[in-house]
């Protein structure tokens, strides 16, 4: 019963992805959009939110997961969802975590471009949706440093999902928890193997990211 | 002053600081303890351990993690004594000779708890065997560790007594493989019943809203034994420390401390001594 | 000819941490085929007025007009181009306006062809170099045949010959593309090598707008004068038979240019003034001494006392007579009376567009 299936593993090894994976396109499909409106323009109290966005990378991941969990409990604020020790739970946290990590990064490469770029393009007539696919052209580079950099955090996040997944057998448990699991048991060689799983991962993830960064140079 | 100043006395203040703590370490003895989770979190080794250092200088490290982690410090010498509560395997250890002394220092009960109204009527049933049967019956929710730790080597213990299959999975049925204070926290949210250690429930009990079935029932009886590494097998243990913290818990003032503890923190006593009773 | 954009009584106002800066336009076209130099130091509001021409920017008071079809195309002054290659660049910006595919591959191929950049068509813009920059970015704007053509500055960070190179193709192509341009510079041998007209811009206000040789040689103002490289403006009075006196001993000729007494300022622009030479060159105005000898390889300046005040002139350099004179020489100066301007002394008239 406590030493590991190659059933568990693949399970484990799916919701794993899985929940990486969904909450990594959420962050993105917030904190991109987010990103570029505020690395745009210039507005009153432009320092002072990018103050809040760089304590919000400094955040401690358990402190969000520690709230996150509190809230999806019974008598918390959504209570009601009944989604306490979910994966809907865990995705939140990661979303949480990456979120400021990916609107820094975007903001820095938005900042990068010339002042007048936004100008120049309208100025050639080129439509909105045009010059929004175009402007994700020109920072595609900052863009895909943001996606490696959270897809790293998401994927090696421990505290944060334990709180808010709990590692439950079937229904939330994860490499990283499962490895956590396994060492506490005494049992490494079940941990070892989950890591080495993990790792894997990692750098599949990793090095297809990057592939797709180098072959963007071009 | 001028930075140069500064930075040369933080340089004497660190190599100060390195020089005490050196020297300490040569001086001092020091006791590597593995216990489980659930002890440390009563804070019991906290309101003893002061007064064992004071009396024979004897620094000790605690190393709190799962049960089935520290049995395995123990077999492989990486701690010098165990403090633990899984009597079946500790005597497995002494069987193997990774640990040469087993010393029985308290006891308390495990608790089946659950959600306060108590669905399947386990505090009807008497005791915790027949609990365990009317929620299985039921298929009632219900949460396990399912981390070999003591508390759960005592569940599958009872499904046993209860002629029940310990692997037996059913819908409502949760494996967290996780603390006990986190598995007490998904039962609380889940309402479902769960076996904990009186410690864990207590602290836990407001948060989670669970209340106890059972009481002072034989099944549930929990020993806790301090364990020495044997230095035979592993020679570089520190074997004199561990026979001192033996000794110093088998002392009559220390088992008349044990049996105060948790009225400050819990509203009850949370160990019977047991005066030191094992070989 | 009706011009592609006309400005009518533009006022514009900046308020920044230094103050109020405002731009007032009473009257400027821009028309097809031409180029129109828009001439002016630092901080006139040349870049401004280029904004507003652009419709980047609403005036507080006044009238932009649009008269031709056909879009307003504005590059800047630092030349933007976008990641991928110089091909790229340029079909983007039509693929936009959801243009045919032969009809894109023509434009393309027409434009890079006019900027002499086809070769370089799948080089990627990062590697261009600064002269090739700038004239993909002409390329690009020249694609989407626009009506009006709006540049800042298109040939900074240009050496001589790349520039050379540059203001002749781009010339080219406004000829055969009729399309008008503004050419926004502080530079005057960058705006004289390819405009028609000079605007010329000073502290928010057009100061003079006039064909190219028009401003260059009869200058409405001093202060326009100096702009334009006018460098010699003495100050004079008007005396009989169409001479201009300096002091007692100093008399410049005139072309009738008012009434005796008159107070007038005297303009001559240094290539006019000329050294030590035989007769048909001009009138003779007198001895100068040589106070100093400048020279950049192309042009040697002489820096000339006369009358009490430092005259200027240029000769080839290192040619006849540059290699011979010293400081402290003492030389013969004359002129031609046709290139003796004469300004009203006492204000500084801005004069409209013609």
């Amino acid at each position: 019963m406590h030493e590991l299936h190659s059933s568990d593993l693949l399970e484990i090894t799916l919701r794993t992805l899985s929940v990486c994976l969904t909450a990594l396109l959420i962050a993105l499909a917030i904190g991109v959009p987010i990103g570029i409106a505020l690395g745009r323009r210039q507005f009153p109290g432009r320092r002072a939110l990018l103050g809040v966005i760089n304590s919000g990378m400094g955040a401690p991941p358990i402190v969000v997961g520690l709230i996150v969990a509190q809230m999806f409990f019974r008598n918390g604020l959504l209570g009601r969802l009944e989604l306490w020790y979910s994966v809907e739970a865990m995705v939140t946290a990661q979303v949480l975590i990456a979120l400021p990590l990916i609107v820094a990064l975007v903001i820095a490469a938005v900042s990068a471009l010339d002042v007048d770029w936004e100008l120049q393009v309208r100025t050639l007539g080129i439509s909105a949706r045009w010059r929004t696919w175009l402007l994700l052209r020109e920072i595609r580079l900052g863009l895909l440093a943001a996606v490696i950099a959270a897809l790293g955090g998401i994927l090696s996040e421990v505290g944060a999902v334990m709180q808010t997944g709990g590692n439950l057998e079937g229904e939330t448990r994860v490499l990283t928890t499962a490895i956590l699991m396994y060492t506490n048991m005494g049992l490494f060689e079940s941990a070892y193997a989950l890591a080495a799983i993990l790792v894997g991962l990692m750098l599949t993830l990793a090095g297809l990211l990057t592939w797709v960064q180098y072959g963007a140079r071009s | 002053m001028s930075r140069h100043r500064i930075l040369a006395l933080l340089l004497a203040l660190t190599s100060s600081l390195n020089a005490a703590g050196a020297a300490r370490a040569e001086e001092s003895r020091t006791l590597l303890l593995a216990t489980t989770t659930s002890v440390q979190d009563t804070g019991l080794l906290e309101s003893l351990l002061p007064t064992f250092t004071e009396a024979t200088g004897i620094e000790v490290q605690v190393v709190a993690v799962g049960t089935g982690a520290a049995l395995r410090m123990g077999a492989e010498g990486n701690a010098d004594a165990l403090l633990t509560h899984a009597p079946d395997s500790e005597k497995a250890l002494l069987q193997s000779g990774a640990v040469d002394r087993r010393v029985e220092i308290m006891q308390n009960y495990f608790v089946l708890a659950g959600a306060a109204s108590d669905p399947v009527g386990v505090r009807a049933a008497g005791s915790a065997i027949e609990g365990i049967k009317k929620i299985q019956a039921a298929k009632a929710p219900f949460v396990s560790r399912a981390d070999d730790s003591g508390t759960h080597k005592r569940e599958v213990e009872l499904f046993r007594e209860a002629g029940l299959d310990p692997d037996e999975r059913w819908p409502a049925y949760t494996r967290t493989g996780a603390g006990m204070g986190l598995s007490l926290q998904v039962a609380g949210q889940k309402q479902a019943y769960i076996l904990s250690d009186i410690g864990s429930f207590l602290a836990f009990k407001k948060e989670t809203g669970l209340e106890a079935m059972t009481g002072q029932d034989p099944s549930l009886r929990n020993v806790y034994s301090v364990l020495r590494v044997s230095p035979a097998k592993h020679p570089r243990v520190h074997a004199a420390e561990a026979d001192e913290f033996i000794a110093y818990l088998e002392r009559p003032d220390t088992q008349m401390r044990i049996g105060q503890f948790g009225l400050q923190r819990f509203g009850q006593r949370l160990f019977d001594p047991l005066g030191g009773s094992g070989e | 000819m009706t011009a592609a954009l006309r400005v009518e009584n533009l006022q514009v106002i900046r308020q920044s941490r230094a103050g109020r800066f405002t731009l007032s336009v009473r009257d400027l076209a821009l028309r097809p085929g031409e180029v129109l130099a828009v001439l002016g130091p630092n901080g006139s509001g040349k870049s401004t007025l280029l904004r507003v021409l652009a419709g980047l920017e609403s005036p507080a008071a006044g009238r932009v007009e649009r008269q031709a079809t056909g879009p307003v195309t504005m590059v800047f002054q630092r030349p933007i181009a976008f990641a991928g290659t110089v091909d790229h660049n340029v079909r983007i910006a039509l693929r936009s306006i959801g243009l045919a595919p032969s009809e894109i591959r023509r434009r393309v191929d027409d434009s890079l062809g006019h900027f002499g950049i086809a070769a370089l068509a799948e080089r990627r813009a990062d590697r261009l170099s600064g002269g090739e920059l700038r004239r993909l970015v002409l390329a690009r704007a020249f694609a989407l045949e626009p009506a009006v053509l709006l540049l800042d500055e298109p040939f900074d960070d240009l050496d001589h010959e790349a520039q050379e190179l540059l203001s002749r193709d781009l010339r080219q192509a406004v000829a055969q593309t009729r399309v008008a341009v503004a050419v926004v510079t502080h530079d005057l041998r960058r705006a004289v090598g390819v405009c028609d007209r000079i605007a010329v811009l000073c502290n928010g206000a057009l100061q003079q707008v006039d064909s190219r040789r028009t401003v260059l040689e009869r200058p409405c103002s001093p202060t326009v004068a100096r702009l334009v490289g006018m460098t010699n403006l003495v100050a004079a009075t008007l005396g009989a038979h169409d001479t201009a006196i300096v002091d007692p001993e100093h008399q410049l000729p005139t072309a009738g240019a008012g009434p005796p007494g008159a107070e007038v300022w005297i303009g001559i622009r240094p290539e006019h003034l000329k050294v030590d030479v035989g007769r048909g060159e001009g009138e003779s105005i007198g001895k100068a001494v040589v106070d100093s000898i400048a020279s950049d390889s192309v042009l040697t300046t002489l820096s000339l006392r006369w009358a009490g005040t430092l005259l200027r002139t240029h000769l080839v350099a290192g040619r006849g007579l540059a290699r011979e004179i010293a400081v402290g020489d003492a030389v013969s100066l004359s002129v031609r009376r046709e290139d003796v301007h004469v300004l009203p002394r006492g204000q500084d008239a801005a004069r409209a567009d013609r």
